[in-house]
């Protein structure tokens, strides 16, 4: 009689100890742990080396025939040029202090998505053929070789990373795992490996100047029935400039504001707040991106699509930029864009607030002005009337965004901002937030619905935490500045925290926003009913 | 003595023991971080599986509680569960964990006291949390399902609307829908 197998058999899916070393586990490409590969004409249109068919769940990924070579050179000419990344090679001693601090290890449990272990995947390639040891005495001292199945787990486990860097605050000697995970990704493209759901924005962006591709008359189009929705709500019809040349200032957002929900809110609160400060301003249909796919790809590519910021300021002959409410792009403005596209074209002045007068120090380089910082400094010059009680039906958290926060240090002045818009907040468990805040667990390009599996437990200890404040305080509403988290946080917080919607602060601040003009406000910017109406009815 | 009490005198070494039976279910190198860190938002696994066990301990043992607050107990844990890489089988099946270590530290004992039926209709109550839980795991199979779908409808939500409004657009006569 065939033996059924006991609870303890089927759930015993290890042995006591592990069979091989940690370096010679493979991993499994089952669905919904990998992102599908991009298109062949995708990275022909980019120009982009060696592209070719592939699927990551076959045996064979059509590597190139030489592709050891193209790799080892890959890997020694990024030595060369990042004197950062020779040191991360050299320096870790493997204390272990990022180890736990990574969601993605948080989640799945799976030793190599440890930061320390995720780094020592390409940390072993060096040691082959860059160190004396490894040289000598091989495996033993942890050098290895280059190999098939070395390619397929550099690309599973940088496409397990979200260069969040939250690893890096933790580490004593500040090896900055993102920039490694960088360039792994890098390396990979050099012999055609890449994720659709990265090159796709980034040739749309190419083209187009935005991740979805839409053509500047659709883009204008879309922004026209945004402005609609905002008189009827408040009564007053926002501007709406386009390339139009002379004005002070270029706004530059992440499209996704403009084209998906709840970001549109945002960029609805954008146009009714620069409306009202009758900002002398101009958007553009080119620079109609803030967001930068290309820094998941390589320098090169963040680089070529970070240009046009400049190049249209330049052209439109504005004075600074104002940027909106994303992520990447802010990591790319405060880390990388003075020496990719620096310097500033001749007509750029450092930013000065036409409304206070305030002049943005810390943006003297690259003449770009945070979204959040100027509202904190609106609100600090008690240049906006403000009814924070228009936002009572919410009981709101911060979450603070990687790049924001750790990339660029805006820790203040969003909660400052949040607070005079809000009545009801409270921050979520120190250990989770301002430098130490947990990433959506999609960011870099993995938001993506294919992986939504893999999100929902590399973003458990951001939707852990927002429980916690969700069942300890009634919050219900997560507030963040950046548009990748719009986008990926409400499935997160549907799965850990139901009940809790997301949005971008200026929502909030236009929802709070009196205005000149404005008829009586009846619904916030999402078209739901105002707080406190039936007490006013009352009243009347 | 009562029923509970048998429970309750080794409740320790057996929570121990099964938490540690489930942490076992995790790769070698995670294990001793699992066990050592308590902190519930360093450590949210070893919490939410922690949280999870005690409460089913308790409510196996015979202690009154109502489904809610089981529900609620293995709320996180089964979400966790529901999308790390077991099988279904081996997600839920971490509660059968317990019934061989209360089959060593408590059912002799209350056979020896003639307590046998006792034991068994708390074997039965571990059985009705487990279903509870498979509940539980469904729907959270469900809501990634959902939010897959919700995710591709809201990437393009603006794009669609506006091509409902172009003029002469088959689409105009469902504007307003979402």
């Amino acid at each position: 009689m065939a033996k059924l197998p006991t609870p303890q058999e089927l759930v015993a899916s290890r042995p006591e100890l592990p069979s091989e070393a940690w370096l010679e586990t493979k991993p499994v490409f089952a669905p919904g742990n990998y992102c599908y590969p991009a298109k062949v004409e995708t990275m022909e249109a980019l120009h982009m080396p060696r592209p070719h068919e592939w699927d990551p769940a076959a045996e064979d990924w059509n590597l190139p025939e030489n592709w050891e070579k193209i790799l080892c050179d890959a890997f020694e000419e990024r030595l060369k040029k990042h004197r950062s990344l020779k040191l991360f090679m050299d320096i870790c001693v493997r204390c272990g202090a990022c180890a736990d601090k990574c969601q993605f290890f948080l989640g799945t449990n799976d030793p190599k998505n440890m930061p320390v272990l995720r780094a020592e995947l390409l940390r072993s390639l060096y040691r082959r053929d860059y160190s004396m040891l490894g040289k000598i005495l091989g495996k033993k001292i942890g050098a290895r070789s280059w190999d098939k199945n070395v390619v397929k787990e550099l690309f599973y486990y940088a496409y397990q990373c979200t260069e969040c860097r939250r690893c890096s605050l933790f580490c004593p000697y500040g090896i900055d795992t993102a920039e490694i995970t960088a360039i792994v990704r890098e390396m990979l493209h050099e012999v055609g490996l890449g994720l659709h759901w990265i090159m796709d924005p980034a040739k749309n962006c190419s083209f187009t100047g935005n991740h979805l591709g839409i053509k500047p008359h659709s883009y204008v189009e879309i922004v026209e029935m945004l402005a609609d929705d905002c008189e009827d709500i408040v009564g007053v019809r926002p501007k709406t400039p386009f390339n139009e040349k002379g004005h002070e200032i270029l706004f530059i957002c992440p499209s996704g504001d403009v084209f998906a929900d709840p970001g549109i809110y945002t960029f609805m609160g954008y146009l009714i707040l620069f409306n009202e400060l009758d900002l002398d301003y101009t958007l553009s249909t080119y620079a109609s991106e803030g967001g930068n796919f290309g820094s998941f790809v390589s320098f090169n590519m963040a680089k070529k699509l970070n240009a046009k910021m400049y190049e249209e300021a330049e052209r439109l002959g504005c004075k600074w930029i104002l940027g909106g409410e994303c992520g990447h792009m802010w990591r790319v403005i405060n880390q990388y864009m003075d020496t990719y596209n620096g310097p500033t074209p001749r007509g750029m002045v450092t930013p000065k607030s036409p409304i206070t007068g305030t002049v943005f120090e810390n943006a003297a380089s690259t003449k770009m002005v945070h979204i959040a910082e100027f509202e904190a400094d609106l609100i600090r010059h008690n240049k906006l009337n403000l009814d924070p009680s228009r936002n009572d039906d919410l009981i709101c958290t911060w979450h603070d965004s990687c790049n924001p926060a750790r990339g660029m240090g805006l820790l203040d002045e969003p909660r400052y901002v949040l607070k005079h818009v809000v009545n009801n907040f409270y921050e979520m468990p120190e250990n989770t937030i301002r430098e130490q805040t947990f990433c959506c667990g999609a960011g870099s390009g993995l938001n993506t619905e294919e992986i939504m599996e893999l999100r929902m437990r590399s973003g458990m200890p951001r939707g852990n935490a927002l429980r916690y404040v969700q069942q300890k305080y009634g919050v219900n509403r997560m507030c963040c500045v950046c548009a990748i988290d719009r986008a990926t946080l409400p499935p997160l917080a549907n799965y850990w925290a139901p009940g809790v919607t997301i949005s971008g602060l200026t929502e909030l601040v236009a929802n709070a926003l009196i205005c000149k003009g404005e008829h009586k406000r009846t619904v916030n910017l999402r078209q739901e009913d105002l707080p406190h109406l039936d007490e006013e009815d009352e009243g009347e | 003595m009562q029923s509970t009490e048998f429970f309750f005198s080794v409740r320790d070494t057996v929570l121990e023991e099964w938490v540690n039976a489930i942490f076992a279910t995790y790769p070698l190198q995670t294990t001793g971080f699992l066990r050592s860190v308590k902190d519930p938002f360093t450590n949210p696994v070893a919490d939410m599986t922690r949280e999870a066990a005690t409460i089913v301990y308790e409510a196996v043992s015979g202690w009154d509680k109502k489904p809610a607050e089981v529900r609620q107990a293995i709320d996180r844990f089964i979400h966790l569960r529901a999308v790390q890489n077991f099988l279904p089988s081996q997600a839920m099946l971490v509660f059968y964990l317990l019934k061989p270590l209360l089959r060593k530290h408590v059912m002799p004992a209350m056979q020896q006291a003639g307590k046998l039926k006792d034991y068994l209709e708390a074997e039965s109550r571990l059985d009705t949390i487990v279903l509870l839980g498979f509940d539980m795991y469904t729907k959270s199979r469900e809501v990634v399902a959902e939010n897959r779908i919700n995710e591709i409808k809201n990437q393009h939500a603006q794009l669609v609307r506006w091509a409902q409004r172009v003029e002469g657009a088959p689409l105009s006569s469902t504007e307003g829908q979402s």
